[in-house]
């Protein structure tokens, strides 16, 4: 296995809201999904999550519930809001440009200069 | 959405916080446990996968800490640190926040005091059913024309009134005047008022043959009728005529004004053709029909007025009611009082800005020797912001603090403002102090703290850190916010001479109004009305000896020297008006006859008043028998008529009569409408008649509500004595009212400047005294800040006279600046106040001069003190001070 990279400043906002698009989740299921999506190759701080999770609900990109686990337990499942879906398309945008961007200028060789 | 959802996120972390607690908890316990789950499931002990589920969380109270902090939990708890950081830093300063708050509520307390008039008179609904739709046509029609208005009229239900009537009750003690409204039928039902007791008129109550019925106020049911609900039904009697009372309107039913004691239908008999086309011209309320609008309406009785013209029996003159239109009821009502409002509102908005840069410097004062405090606490790790927010909760305490004192003296004001104003200022009664007012004073106090604690926050929040911390205690640094306190100062002289400048223009020209001519003497003149049933009077010669006979018993009383009665006393605020037919002086076709103020008036009535004679001779006692038919002119009635010639001799005639009547004098002119205009605008000359049976009224009536006028010496209550005993004697029905001075009639005349005046005049005392203080504040920080500096200078030599110099130069830099800016500024706006001011300009020079050295005075007395204190430094102990 990789050696896990640490999250960038701010993206973890932008991974919840897509974990959570594809269908409502508790807080450790959100960890769960992040973290099998990303075939474990990102370090979360497990209590980092939560601040950004009411966060995100603060500012109404996500709400929650009370519903039941799979192991019968009551926990808390946030899903996705239409103001947050747009959240998410604006961000998933805004990442894509900026990941073309910088890798644009990683990958300029001296001659191009 | 957004802001729905963080206003419930900010519910649910504050209100409903031991929930929210207790639902973290829950979440987060969940989260280890399944976390703890998962490791056993791979072959770990219980206690073992629990404590590791717990080490990969992390730290939990952290965690819930930041989970606060992103429902906006902290936002809350740093506001109530604030207020109590606040608070005690208030109490910390009680000089400071005693002036501060004080300061304030005055300013706040002014504000509140007229918004509620503003309020009560301007922006409150009218006490009706669906006000919104409440018109009122701005035109005034007869009996005639309002009936053809209300059978055709699409767009509006519509009603009119005439304010103006008297009616003698009688038959239950004492005879009564009473002051009623004659109404049409609909007037209840459009305006959308019940009776209390009873019911309102019928449609069709105002026909002749059925209109016997009379509502009564609310307070006159009280006063005169015991508050007994039995008087329904009852029969009263009013002007000799015997009317059934069928109803009750309640006490906030002030329409058409407060001094509405009964409401009388209309008697509409098109037969009467000169009191149905020619009578009372009656303004006319309306309300909406359902689906029609205001502008609908006023394209309606434009077409209407259009036809109306032609219903009449005679041509009317083109422009009547040409500039006929709708509008709202309630500006409708208040048009008059509206700009004068504005004027108050303006002024004690000076006031209140006045008070926030007194406060604002004072803040800033204080927030220098608070540098060092707010230096440690940005070094300690606070933001700006958070400095910021800090600074501005203590200010908007203060400003609350101060808006609650304001309320108290807002309520104590209002008392004062409702007393000043003049009693007949519409819905007067309406103004108090409410929910409405109350918010608009919150709003009022928070943004004021605001706006005067803006500048002092944002200046010390600024603060150079190192540079503060490493000064000595109270260092040189001076100039840090001087300059701003240099600026607030002479903003705050220039607020207050604008003031200063109002009140004194409204001061000259009440001067000027006072000093008016009037025409006539009130010294030594009492007056009383003395006013026969109109049925007594249908015989005019029964009217006539009655006046003739009470004059002659009057004149035999000790202390009355001379009597005499006239029908429209001057300045009494009645019209009587008369078209009339001068001979040789063909009316051009299409216009109207002159109209004249006529005076009917019996010999002694010059002499009483002491109105000269100008020309020829006044009345004499055998003018009195009305034949020959005899007039005085006025001399600018002369002039206007009879230009280049005497009018002496010349011939007159009444419209509709068929004497003419020779013209036997001049009189001098008297003010009889108010003290700026002899007579109004619409009326062309004034004439004067003697008391006679052919002395009539339009309507062909003589004039049965005379004023009785007396050189005497004795006083009001006497007076009314003796005139009701000697009344009783001739015809017990007769009521004597308004028994006063003519002084006090002629200062009546004159209470809307007068109580403009007083206002204005309080106000700029308000902002000199604010002024004065602030501007005092500044000199005396200065100078204890420059204490050394002062000290230094001593020590080297200078002279005290250069110490005095230092800190009056200061004080004059602020004056002349301030009052420059506030004279140029008074220029600019001074002709809002033009309506309101009588022989001055609003740009009178000698006003602008006095006001600037009054200004100038006030603050060399500000400069007074901080002057000698600076002057007294000791060199020794200054240089010794730090």
């Amino acid at each position: 296995m990789d050696k896990q990279l640490d999250l960038l400043q701010g993206t973890l906002d932008m991974l919840i809201l897509k974990a959570v698009s594809l269908g409502p989740l508790h807080g450790y299921g959100i960890l769960l999904r992040i973290q099998q999506i990303s075939k474990d190759r990102l370090e979360i701080q497990q209590g980092s999550l939560y601040p950004a999770l009411y966060r995100l609900e603060h500012q109404g990109w996500i709400a929650s519930e009370w519903g039941e686990s799979e192991n019968n337990r009551k926990a808390k499942y946030y899903r996705l809001t239409a103001a947050g879906k747009r959240r998410l398309l604006a961000e998933a945008d805004n990442w894509n440009r900026m990941a073309d961007v910088i890798a644009g200028i990683l990958g300029t060789k001296p001659e191009e200069v | 959405m957004t802001l729905w959802s963080r206003l419930r996120s900010w519910w649910n972390a504050t209100v409903r916080r031991s929930r929210m607690e207790s639902e973290m908890d829950a979440e987060l316990r969940f989260h280890i446990e399944s976390l703890a789950e998962d490791l056993m499931s791979g072959g770990m002990s219980r206690p073992e996968a629990q404590r590791r589920a717990r080490i990969q969380f992390g730290g939990i109270e952290r965690v819930k800490e930041e989970g606060r902090e992103a429902r906006g939990v902290n936002f809350f708890e740093t506001f109530l640190q604030d207020v109590h950081f606040g608070l005690r830093m208030l109490c910390k300063n009680p000089g400071f926040t005693v002036v501060a708050v004080l300061t304030l509520a005055l300013g706040i307390g002014a504000n509140t005091a007229i918004f509620s008039l503003v309020d009560g008179i301007l922006l409150r609904p009218l006490p009706f059913a669906a006000p919104q739709n409440l018109v009122s046509i701005t035109g005034t029609f007869p009996k005639g024309g309002f009936v053809a208005m209300r059978e055709q009229m699409q767009s509006l239900d519509v009603a009119s009134y005439f304010e103006g009537h008297e009616f003698n009750l009688t038959g239950r003690g004492d005879p009564l005047r009473l002051s009623g409204a004659v109404v049409s039928a609909e007037f209840f039902s459009v305006l959308g008022a019940r009776p209390e007791l009873g019911h309102a008129f019928y449609p069709g109550d105002d026909d002749a043959g059925r209109d016997n019925y009379v509502i009564l106020s609310h307070s006159l049911w009280q006063q005169h009728f015991g508050a007994n609900p039995s008087i329904l039904g009852q029969s009263i009697v009013l002007e000799g005529i015997s009317r059934q009372v069928i109803g009750v309107m309640p006490p906030e039913f002030l329409f058409p004004s407060a001094k509405t004691q009964v409401w009388l239908s209309l008697h509409d008999d098109p037969r009467d053709t000169v009191a149905y086309w020619a009578g009372d011209f009656m303004p006319v309320i309306g309300r909406l029909r359902p689906g029609s609008t205001l502008p609908l309406a006023r394209a309606e009785i434009r077409m209407f007025q259009s036809r109306v013209s032609k219903l009449f029996p005679w041509p009317m003159p083109a422009d009547w009611n040409a500039d006929i239109s709708v509008v709202e009821l309630r500006n409708g009502m208040v048009a008059d009082v509206r700009s004068r409002l504005f004027l108050l509102l303006g002024a004690v908005g000076l006031i209140l800005l006045i008070a926030c840069v007194n406060v604002a410097n004072l803040a800033l004062s204080r927030a220098a020797t608070r540098e060092k405090e707010i230096a440690v606490r940005t070094a300690m790790g606070a933001e700006r912001t958070r400095v910021i927010r800090q600074l501005l909760t203590e200010s908007v305490l203060l400003a609350l603090l101060g808006g609650l004192l304001g309320i108290i003296l807002a309520t104590e004001g209002l008392h004062l403002l409702k007393a000043a104003l003049p009693a007949d200022t519409p819905r007067l009664a309406d103004a108090h102090i409410d929910w409405r007012v109350l918010s608009f004073t919150g709003g009022l106090a928070i943004l004021t703290g605001l706006l005067f604690g803006l500048a002092p926050a944002l200046q010390s929040s600024r603060a150079a850190l190192s540079q503060s911390l490493n000064a000595a205690t109270r260092g040189a640094s001076v100039s840090i916010s001087h300059r701003l306190r240099s600026a607030l100062a002479i903003a705050e002289v220039a607020f207050a001479v604008l003031l200063v400048i109002a009140a004194g223009l409204l001061i000259r020209s009440f001067v000027a109004l006072s000093r008016v001519d009037p025409g006539f003497r009130a010294e030594r003149v009492l007056t009383a009305r003395v006013t026969p049933n109109q049925e007594f009077c249908g015989d005019p010669a029964r009217c006539v000896s009655f006046y003739r006979e009470l004059l002659s018993r009057m004149q035999a009383v000790p202390g009355v020297s001379s009597a005499a009665v006239v029908n429209t006393l001057p300045l009494g605020g009645r019209v009587a008006k008369r078209s009339l037919e001068i001979e040789n002086e063909a009316v051009p076709p299409g216009e109207a006859m002159p109209l004249f103020w006529m005076d009917v008036v019996t010999p002694d009535y010059l002499r009483v008043m002491k109105i000269p004679v100008v020309a020829g001779r006044g009345f004499t006692s055998a003018d009195e028998s009305g034949n020959p038919p005899v007039a005085l002119v006025t001399s600018s009635t002369s002039r206007r008529f009879w230009p280049g010639r005497s009018p002496v001799g010349s011939h007159v005639r009444l419209s509709g009569d068929k004497d003419w009547r020779t013209v036997v004098g001049i009189v001098s002119d008297v003010r009889a409408y108010d003290l700026q205009k002899n007579v109004p605008d619409w009326i062309n000359g004034t004439i004067y008649f003697p008391y006679a049976t052919n002395a009539t009224l339009e309507g062909g009536r003589v004039p049965s509500d005379m004023t009785v006028v007396l050189q005497s010496s004795l006083d009001e209550s006497q007076l009314h004595n003796v005139l009701r005993s000697t009344i009783s004697g001739l015809n017990p029905e007769v009521p004597a009212s308004e028994v006063k001075p003519m002084r006090a009639v002629v200062s009546e005349s004159v209470s809307t400047p007068a109580s403009t005046t007083v206002l204005f005049v309080a106000f700029a005392a308000l902002a000199l005294v604010l002024g004065l203080t602030g501007i005092y504040g500044v000199l005396s920080f200065l100078v204890s800040r420059r204490t050394k500096e002062i000290g230094i200078r001593l020590a080297l030599g200078a002279q005290r006279r250069d110490v005095l110099w230092l800190v009056m130069k200061e004080g004059a830099r602020f004056s002349l600046i301030g009052i420059s800016l506030g004279l140029a500024g008074a220029l600019g706006i001074s002709r809002l106040l033009a309506g309101e001011l009588y022989g001055v300009s609003p740009a009178d020079p000698a006003t602008f001069l006095a006001a600037a050295s009054l200004m100038t005075a006030v603050t060399l007395l500000a400069c007074y003190i901080p002057t000698r204190r600076a002057m007294r430094v000791d060199p020794l102990l200054a240089l010794r001070h730090e």
